[in-house]
């Protein structure tokens, strides 16, 4: 394995124009592991988080050599809002520090709305943070016992009013539906309580339950049934038409932003091969033909550290027909969809010829649509937007 | 060991023994219905005239085609001469002449009824008389055949010898006291049944002086030897060295060969006006042989042929393709072998826009098609789609031009067609009268006129009725089994072609016709087939992102409609770092997944929607 560990990165950004590096830090810690997560967390005591710290900070300083500059640094996670101001501080100076974060770079901030209270946000917002994403992801007090949240709706409510009310740039609230059984009033009404206090960015996530978290277990025993396709779709299309009547339009398939430069400019570069960089248990790194990433488990990730060596567990190199697909993946998950001469030039394929009479059915029953070199997928694309990624040929 | 006669050339040959009179002869075959014990009596003969060492003895020595085993029916006859020393104390050759058990083949049971004197007509002591006995012994009366009758699986607890008996006589016309009872299977009897061979049947007659006549009843590809044939001398004596004609093809070979069959070839000097034997004469392949021929010498021919020369014609016919379409090649090369040693299988390249290229064959039956598949899939290890099986239909296009069509491909448009016409065949349904309403009922159902009914013994019926053959390229067989609980038996024969009402159905997917789907049907029977059709394709063709209108069609005429809901959802929520890598690699498994699907217009329709539609519409 050609390990990103041990070389230099300086892979050819000449095209990627004024647009730079994400920087992504993941903090893995929760206060309690929700049924449905399956990312790298556990629940850390003060003392490990301390720990953990001195941890990122050794692992940003091995980082040097990186050159191309972030425009972005997020912290995400677990529970970045579990760490106090001061391990923050200490993070972002490390990182502005060691690492080329161009002065304009924005910062992401996950919190969780038990963290917050006048005195946590307004200390994020003299962190800089300019968006913070808040996990709400209902307004519902059954829905968020079924999902294990430690908030409850009126802390919710209130959480949110303090976050809008400290002014961030970006202020955005992560919902999740298609929980089992939940009814269209429902989700209309969380729908409509976000749409109410105004946030500039609303997430949406399908439930997904996956093997090795407590739902994948309860849905094994036959104790948790997902909801039907056709049920999912019609709450997808629910969420899609209120939102865009409270003025959120979507722009990749779980993301609604109010004005586009309420955007995640972070989470687009995953969408256009952007480069990033990702520190902290499992985080994913790219440099533009290179993807790696590290150690899950914290305890592997230190040991990593503690032998000097960057905690990268893996690596792959991406051939152009690997850069290809993801490509056409990110481009059916996106409303920007493909620049078909853009892909031409990179890849070779030109997909609208390639797939003719599929494009024309899909712009026919509406799925796609073009505009000139563009092709995108509409809401109803973006619903099957993995069918559609399976099935045009490159 | 691989049994059979032909290609056993590392065994040593000995100079075969013949007989010094004509009067030791008998030729005979065995008629029976499937499963009634035929191969298993054949073994028992053999061995018991101990053509066949007992450590080396098989079951079933004359049936070497797996498939043959396993359905208990033989398909390709073969021949095998057998001493038996008669309670009189002379030695006899007995030539035994297998036929093919069942229907499609009867030409060629024609074929082996006329190189025999006699036969033995084997009754499942359990069964009783069914339908291939009875349609048997008419073919074996047409040919004069001297017919003794044996109750076999006499042994079995259900046996019920007297009531055999009495079906022996009341329903077949032999006299039930000439029946030998045995049981095969622990071979007893067998010695009455040799016995009654000698005594029972009669020689053959044949002028050793006359001119040659020899009937070619069957023929194997040997890779050593090239083409053997399998011949009966009627008339005159054929040896090596004669230069001989098929009076037929008028093709003209010299003879390299000529000997018996006792499980292997035996060289022998001559054969003369009597005799059952196989010929070799360098001839390459078996399609220049036509099997029915009468070899005469080249010097002094004989004034006529033999009688009933019928060259075998297809009657079934269907396209076979690979399931993935580089197996072409490997079927091109199977295609050719099965070839080698079935004359009556015929072919030629074919090709279909969803399915690639194939081969439309042409067949002597169902149970010819069925048995060519099943060849191609086990003794090649190919996986095939069968488009619906045709029979030829003759066309009068308004032009005055006459065509015979049994592919939909070239069906003429409904504008150009004066009239067509479609085969017909006499069928023969025998069935416990209870079961005669029902049996009735599935007559109608499938445009069969009934002739008549006629009793034979103990409550059974014999139903003969005239029908189209497409009618039973479906689902008939199945259909009668059921409505008489497995108690029916059909057997049929072809009779002529009838003036019908033909369309061409076209079934789309998305508007795009499905060449390999379209089928040929009475009017009346189209839209029945084309909803099948259409609501298997449903079951079968996953969902995929739009709406897919399946459609069933004459012309621009929707006579049938099913339609796939797309799927509305399908998308993970998340994509981010973490998540790109293992999202590629499920879309390339995906995407590989996909090559198992043809592709029609933009929709993707997988291999095993074709056969499951096909499959399941013959019912098997």
């Amino acid at each position: 394995m050609g390990n990103p560990a041990n070389r230099n990165v300086s892979p050819m950004f000449g095209s990627f124009g004024r647009q730079g590096a994400g920087l992504y830090v993941h903090i893995p810690f929760c206060s309690a592991i929700c049924p449905y997560c399956d990312f790298a967390v556990t629940v850390g005591a003060p003392p490990r988080r301390e720990a953990f710290v001195r941890d990122l900070l050794r692992e940003v300083a091995l980082w040097r050599e990186w050159r191309e500059p972030f425009d972005t640094v997020y912290f995400g996670g677990g529970t970045p809002s579990l760490l106090g101001a001061d391990q923050l501080l200490l993070l972002l100076d490390a990182v502005r520090t060691h690492l080329p974060v161009r002065g304009d770079a924005r910062i992401f901030f996950e919190a969780n709305p038990e963290d917050v209270t006048h005195e946590t946000v307004s200390a994020w917002r003299r962190l800089g943070v300019h968006t913070l994403s808040l996990g709400v992801q209902s307004f519902d007090d059954r829905e968020l016992r079924f999902l294990g949240r430690r908030h409850d709706a009126s802390h919710a409510r209130a959480a949110v009013r303090e976050c809008v009310a400290a002014g961030f740039d970006t202020m955005s609230l992560d919902l999740i539906f298609g929980l089992p059984g939940q009814s269209a009033d429902t989700l209309r009404a969380s729908l409509d309580t976000a749409v109410a206090l105004g946030p500039d960015h609303v997430s949406c996530y399908q439930l997904t339950v996956h093997e090795g978290t407590a739902f994948g277990r309860r849905r094994a025993r036959g104790r948790l049934v997902e909801m039907p396709e056709d049920e999912q779709a019609e709450r997808y299309a629910l969420i899609h038409d209120v939102l865009a009547r409270g003025g959120w339009r979507a722009y990749e398939v779980s993301n609604f932003a109010r004005e586009p430069r309420h955007r995640s400019r972070h989470n687009m570069k995953y969408w256009r091969h952007l480069p990033y960089l990702g520190l902290g248990p499992s985080a994913h790194s790219f440099d533009g033909a290179r993807r790696w990433w590290n150690h899950r488990g914290i305890e592997a990730y230190r040991a990593a550290l503690d032998g000097g060596e960057r905690p990268v567990a893996g690596s792959e190199r991406l051939a152009r027909e690997d850069l290809a697909l993801e490509a056409l993946m990110f481009g059916m998950r996106t409303v920007v969809g493909i620049d078909l001469r853009d892909f031409h030039r990179r890849f070779g394929v030109d997909i609208a010829a390639r797939n003719r009479r599929f494009v024309d059915d899909c712009l026919e029953s509406g799925l796609l649509e073009r505009a000139g070199d563009r092709l995108m997928p509409s809401a109803t694309g973006l619903a099957v937007a993995d069918a559609l990624a399976a099935r045009l040929e490159l | 060991m691989h049994s059979g006669t032909g290609g056993c050339d590392s065994l040593p040959r000995v100079p075969a023994r013949q007989p010094r009179l004509v009067d030791h002869v008998r030729n005979f075959c065995i008629i029976a219905h499937i499963d009634h014990g035929k191969s298993t009596l054949a073994d028992r003969l053999i061995q018991a005239c101990g053509a066949v060492e007992e450590r080396q003895f098989r079951d079933q020595v004359l049936d070497d085609m797996d498939i043959e085993r396993e359905r208990g029916i033989t398909i390709k006859s073969n021949s095998v001469s057998l001493d038996y020393r008669a309670r009189d104390g002379e030695l006899h050759q007995l030539n035994l002449i297998d036929t093919p058990g069942h229907v499609d083949f009867s030409h060629e049971v024609r074929r082996s009824l006329m190189a025999c004197e006699g036969a033995l007509v084997v009754v499942d002591a359990t069964q009783g008389v069914e339908a291939q006995t009875v349609a048997n012994l008419y073919l074996a009366l047409e040919h004069d055949l001297e017919l003794l009758p044996v109750i076999n699986k006499i042994d079995l607890p259900a046996a019920d010898v007297e009531r055999v008996r009495e079906e022996i006589d009341q329903d077949l016309g032999l006299d039930p006291f000439d029946a030998i009872p045995v049981s095969a299977k622990q071979g007893l009897g067998i010695d009455e049944v040799l016995e009654g061979i000698v005594t029972h049947l009669p020689p053959p007659r044949g002028e050793r002086k006359a001119p040659l006549k020899a009937l070619v009843f069957d023929a194997r590809y040997d890779a050593y030897r090239g083409v053997v044939l399998y011949v009966r001398v009627v008339d005159g004596r054929l040896a090596s060295g004669d230069r001989v004609r098929f009076m037929h093809t008028g093709r003209e070979y010299e003879v390299h060969e000529v000997g018996l069959n006792r499980l292997r070839r035996e060289e022998s000097r001559g054969l003369d006006a009597g005799a059952v034997g196989y010929v070799i004469t360098g001839i390459k392949t078996i399609r220049d042989v036509s099997i029915g021929d009468t070899l005469t010498h080249a010097r002094e021919p004989a004034q006529a042929p033999l009688p009933g020369y019928k060259p075998a014609r297809p009657v079934v016919f269907s396209s076979i393709y690979p399931m993935s379409s580089r197996e072409y090649e490997d079927l091109s090369a199977a295609m050719e072998k099965l070839a080698l040693n079935d004359a009556a299988l015929v072919y030629q390249k074919d090709s279909s826009a969803a399915l690639g290229f194939g081969f439309r064959c042409g067949f002597l039956g169902l149970l010819h098609l069925d048995v060519v598949q099943e060849r191609l899939r086990r003794e090649f290890d190919l996986s095939l789609i069968l488009s619906a099986p045709s029979v030829l239909y003759r066309v009068q296009l308004r032009d005055g031009e006459k065509v015979d069509i049994d592919n939909p491909a070239y069906w003429p448009e409904p504008g150009a067609i004066e009239s067509v016409e479609e085969p017909y065949i006499r069928a023969s349904i025998l069935l416990p009268e209870k079961h005669l309403g029902a049996a009735m009922e599935l007559c109608r159902e499938h445009r069969a006129a009934t002739l008549g009914t006629g009793y034979l013994a103990r409550g059974r019926l014999e139903v003969s009725a005239e029908m189209p053959l497409a009618e039973v390229l479906f689902d008939f067989y199945d259909k009668l089994k059921t409505v008489t609980r497995g108690y029916g038996s059909f057997d049929y024969e072809p009779l002529d072609y009838r003036p019908a009402e033909v369309v061409k159905v076209d079934i789309l997917v998305h508007h795009e016709k499905v060449d390999a789907l379209a089928f040929l049907a009475h009017r009346e029977k189209a839209r029945a087939r084309a909803l099948h059709y259409c609501g298997q394709l449903e079951q079968s063709i996953p969902r995929q992102q739009f709406k897919i209108p399946i459609q069933g069609a004459i012309g621009a005429e929707i006579i049938a409609r099913s339609t796939i809901n797309p799927f509305r959802k399908d998308v993970t929520a998340k994509c981010y770092g973490g998540d790109v890598t293992r999202k590629r690699k499920l879309l390339e498994r995906q995407k590989k997944g996909k090559a198992r699907m043809k592709l029609v217009g933009s929709v993707e329709i997988p291999q095993e929607a074709f056969v499951s539609v096909l499959r399941t519409e013959r019912g098997r």
